[in-house]
């Protein structure tokens, strides 16, 4: 175990340097930089003007010295200061982050809570009703596009129902419940695209459990048959689902942006978002450096899981 | 017959008692705290700091400015009582208000004025606001309440300059303490700053010692609070201001207009907004460096059908003058090109030489939509003269530099924010303007507004003004279209809350809420 985790640490660092080069370059490849987003309409600034704030930004320097400034920067854990705020990006990801995870889990336990069972339900009654409205479900959940969701949702509940506030972000410290009603919806909104999956995963990995020989021999010395389902077959069935699952979470990490902007939630995506919008190199830089490590993490916490649900997996 | 004079009698008699009603309230209430939706987070909070109208927004009723500008352009005192100026229009003397205080309780004096004006102008604070005093030669106080400021030479927008809600007055200690006013933005405003959380609230409390009063000798504010949250997706806030999670939001979009007017418990203000929005001409490319031809776009071309089909009606305002909105006091609202003259139109391109019209090419950004969706009209309009365009569009990063190169034959473009008529008119069309992308120049105009830079006195310059607005509208640089609009919304008790058509939030100051 111990060699295990430290071969897959020192592997993760070239993963996280080259997405740092490859995300150092892309941006700035893309037409335009801080000053030209920064200019838009405004009547008072000259093209003279856009030269000499452009220098001020230090953005006529040559890439290699902007890179290497960069990347001695974040190897002392120093992530840069927005070029628009003037915040340090590395405390502005720390504040946001908790946000983030808080959807992220809050979307992933829905989806467990509506996948798992509905999979079960489904595997279980193959072929009849419960089988066709959760492969109903399944087709729905997958093509509805989470934003138009989320829309639809704050329309109905928050204004026609009044069930929940529709509006600005409330932190946790400050007001659970308030916290809690603001993040249901969107936490639904990511949930339901998930829970889908998860449905069609348990579904057709329990199926093919089912079938096994061990499944008959079980029902054949006369166990109940939730006994069977639940203790003989979905344990095993779980270990495709702990894969989509994990891939999932790390998507949600860095994934919400749409979800965090229509619900005007301080993430890590609408941090992102408002970072390319306005091409702030050290935010975007961060904020994907970020998204990066926790996909790496998350991956890493599957495999593990893997051996807590299969003993027969070893890690060396 | 008979019934329609009862219904119009009742309808008087409620209007009568809506008015008892209103009067019974007695006006203005003290207290409450508003809940205002913003479309995006301040860009640093220190005012002099910042380009952006999201820190002037939400700053500027914690910070004063010299001069204040009224909501239909005209100008008026600020922290200055009154001011004068020398016969030759060099030396600007201002009298300032006393018993004024900052936030951290010190009196604020000539000396503050003296060191935010310069500090705006020193190349080290890096002000993106500098180039506004760049006429300034020195400044002075010689008394704790006099501020002197002479000038290079006569600018009499010098007022517009000092009444911009970014050119504040601040406190020398905060600065010289902190470094700059991001974390303490402490002023002389209606509000006192409380504390920022990005991407959810800036919240500001009433200060109490606010030198203003109401027409009735109260202090303002009325507001107890005001609390900003960012709700970035125009959905979404227009979604919490009907759910009444906040009372008053910014930037309704055009498209949402007409359904948050038909709901009565909220009130759709605004619209009139200091922008214009042209066909940009590239005067020295042939064939449009012959004025017919100019002329002749300018009589083909159908406003009023552009703003009701590309932009829904709400999105805009038809421009009737020249490059000042209607509304303004300097405004010239009369065109010979408010209805369309084909004939004319064609006549006037025979005479310039094109019988059979030409092709051209319309280059516009895809990143603005009411930038970009008037083009495909213009190309209908246009085409019935035999003006063939083909319509190329780029994304505002690429766009820009282009157009900044004066790489183009037409465009649809147009600048934001000014306050003075010398803002719309200097730098857009003077030869030596720097924003002058349509190659224009003529003398006739150039003279004229280096006049109005030397007059003071706004009837004056009025008059000079309305002489260069006319003077665009004979020469056609560009084809004035519409003014964009732009509006709040607020639930029906946030009451007393005015628009300001340069977008400022200075109507905030005398906002109050009914219970």
């Amino acid at each position: 175990m111990g060699p295990y985790l430290t071969r897959r640490i020192l592997l993760a660092i070239p993963t996280v340097l080259g997405v740092l080069i490859a995300v150092f370059l892309l941006i700035r490849l893309v037409p335009g930089d801080v000053v030209t987003q920064l200019v838009g309409l405004e009547a008072s600034i000259s093209p003279k003007r856009v030269e000499e704030l452009r220098r001020l930004f230090g953005l006529n320097r040559s890439l290699p010295v902007q890179f290497g400034e960069y990347l001695s920067g974040v190897l002392r854990g120093e992530m840069g200061k927005s070029l628009r705020t003037g915040l340090p990006v590395g405390k502005e990801l720390l504040r946001r982050f908790p946000v983030t995870i808080q959807l992220a889990s809050m979307g992933l336990l829905a989806a467990l809570l509506i996948g798992v069972p509905v999979g079960i339900m489904a595997a279980v009654r193959r072929g009849r009703a419960p089988d066709y409205v959760a492969t109903g479900f399944v087709l729905l959940g997958l093509s509805v596009p989470s934003f138009w969701l989320a829309i639809l949702l704050i329309l109905f509940f928050a204004l026609r129902l009044g069930w929940f506030p529709p509006g600005a972000y409330v932190s946790p410290a400050e007001d659970l419940t308030g916290n809690l009603a603001r993040m249901i919806l969107p936490a639904f909104s990511v949930g339901l695209v998930l829970a889908a999956a998860i449905t069609r995963i348990v579904r057709s990995s329990l199926l093919e459990v089912l079938s096994r020989h061990y499944i008959r021999t079980a029902r054949a010395k006369g166990l109940r048959e939730s006994i069977v389902v639940i203790k003989h077959a979905l344990r095993n069935a779980l270990i495709p689902v702990v894969t989509v699952v994990g891939l999932q979470f790390g998507t949600l990490l860095g994934g919400t942006v749409i979800i965090e902007q229509i619900f005007s939630l301080p993430g890590i995506g609408r941090y992102a978002l408002e970072g390319i919008n306005l091409r702030d190199y050290p935010v975007i830089q961060g904020a994907v450096l970020a998204i990066a490590m926790s996909f790496v993490i998350v991956n890493l916490l599957v495999d593990l899981a893997y051996g807590f649900l299969d003993p027969r997996i070893r890690y060396e | 017959m008979r019934r329609g004079l009862i219904s119009a009698v009742v309808a008087m008699l409620l209007l009568l008692t809506g008015q008892q009603i209103t009067d019974a309230q007695g006006g203005p209430r003290y207290g409450g705290t508003l809940r205002a939706g913003m479309q995006t987070d301040p860009v640093g909070l220190d005012p002099h700091l910042s380009t952006a109208t999201a820190t002037r927004n939400m700053m500027e009723n914690v910070f004063d400015t010299l001069v204040m500008v009224s909501s239909e352009g005209r100008y008026a005192p600020g922290l200055a009582e009154s001011w004068t100026v020398s016969a030759d229009g060099i030396t600007w003397t201002f009298a300032l208000r006393r018993n004024v205080k900052f936030h951290n309780g010190r009196p604020m004096t000539a000396a503050d004025v003296v060191y935010s004006i310069n500090r705006i102008r020193d190349p080290s604070t890096k002000s993106p606001r500098a180039p506004d005093f760049a006429e300034v030669d020195a400044i002075s106080s010689p008394g704790p309440y006099t501020v002197v400021i002479k000038l290079k030479r006569p600018l009499s927008p010098l007022l517009a300059k000092l009444s911009l809600s970014l050119n504040v007055i601040v406190p020398k200690e905060i600065i010289e303490r902190d470094g700059d006013l991001n974390a303490n933005p402490v002023g002389t405003g209606p509000f006192r700053f409380v504390g920022y959380t990005p991407q959810q609230r800036l919240t500001l409390v009433r200060s109490g010692d606010y030198w203003e009063h109401d027409q009735n000798g109260r202090r303002l504010p009325y507001l107890d609070r005001i609390e900003f949250v960012f709700l970035p997706d125009a959905v979404a806030r227009a979604t919490a201001l009907r759910g009444g999670s906040v009372d008053w939001i910014e930037y309704v979009p055009a498209a949402e207009v007409k359904s948050l007017q038909a709901d009565r418990n909220i009130e759709v203000v605004g619209g009139l907004s200091a922008n214009f929005r042209a066909l940009y001409i590239n005067n020295s490319r042939a064939p449009f460096n012959n004025v017919k031809v100019r002329q002749a776009m300018a009589y083909a071309i159908n406003k009023k059908e552009i703003v009701d089909t590309a932009l829904f009606g709400a999105g805009g305002i038809v421009a009737t003058g020249a490059v000042i909105p209607p509304g303004n006091y300097f405004a010239v609202t009369r065109s010979p090109y408010n209805s369309v003259d084909v004939d004319r139109a064609k006549r006037l391109l025979a005479e310039a030489g094109h019988p059979n019209g030409f092709e051209a090419d319309l280059y516009v950004t895809s990143t603005y939509d009411f930038l970009r969706t008037p083009a495909e009209i213009i190309q209908a309009q246009l085409g019935r003269v035999g003006i063939r365009l083909r319509i190329t569009a780029a994304d505002w990063s690429v766009y820009l530099p282009t157009m900044f190169q004066k790489q183009y034959s037409l465009s649809i473009l147009g600048t934001s924010g000014q306050s003075d008529p010398d803002d719309f008119l200097y730098g857009n069309f003077h030869t030596s303007g720097g924003l002058n992308l349509v190659n224009y120049s003529d003398p006739a105009f150039d003279r004229l507004i280096d006049q109005g830079r030397a007059v003071v006195g706004d009837a004056q310059r009025k008059r000079i003004y309305e002489q260069a607005q006319q003077r665009l509208l004979e020469t056609v640089p560009m084809v004035f279209l519409y003014h964009s609009t732009q509006y709040e919304a607020v639930r029906r008790n946030v009451r007393g809350f005015e628009h300001w058509p340069n977008t400022s939030y200075l109507g905030l100051r005398r906002t109050w809420m009914a219970p």
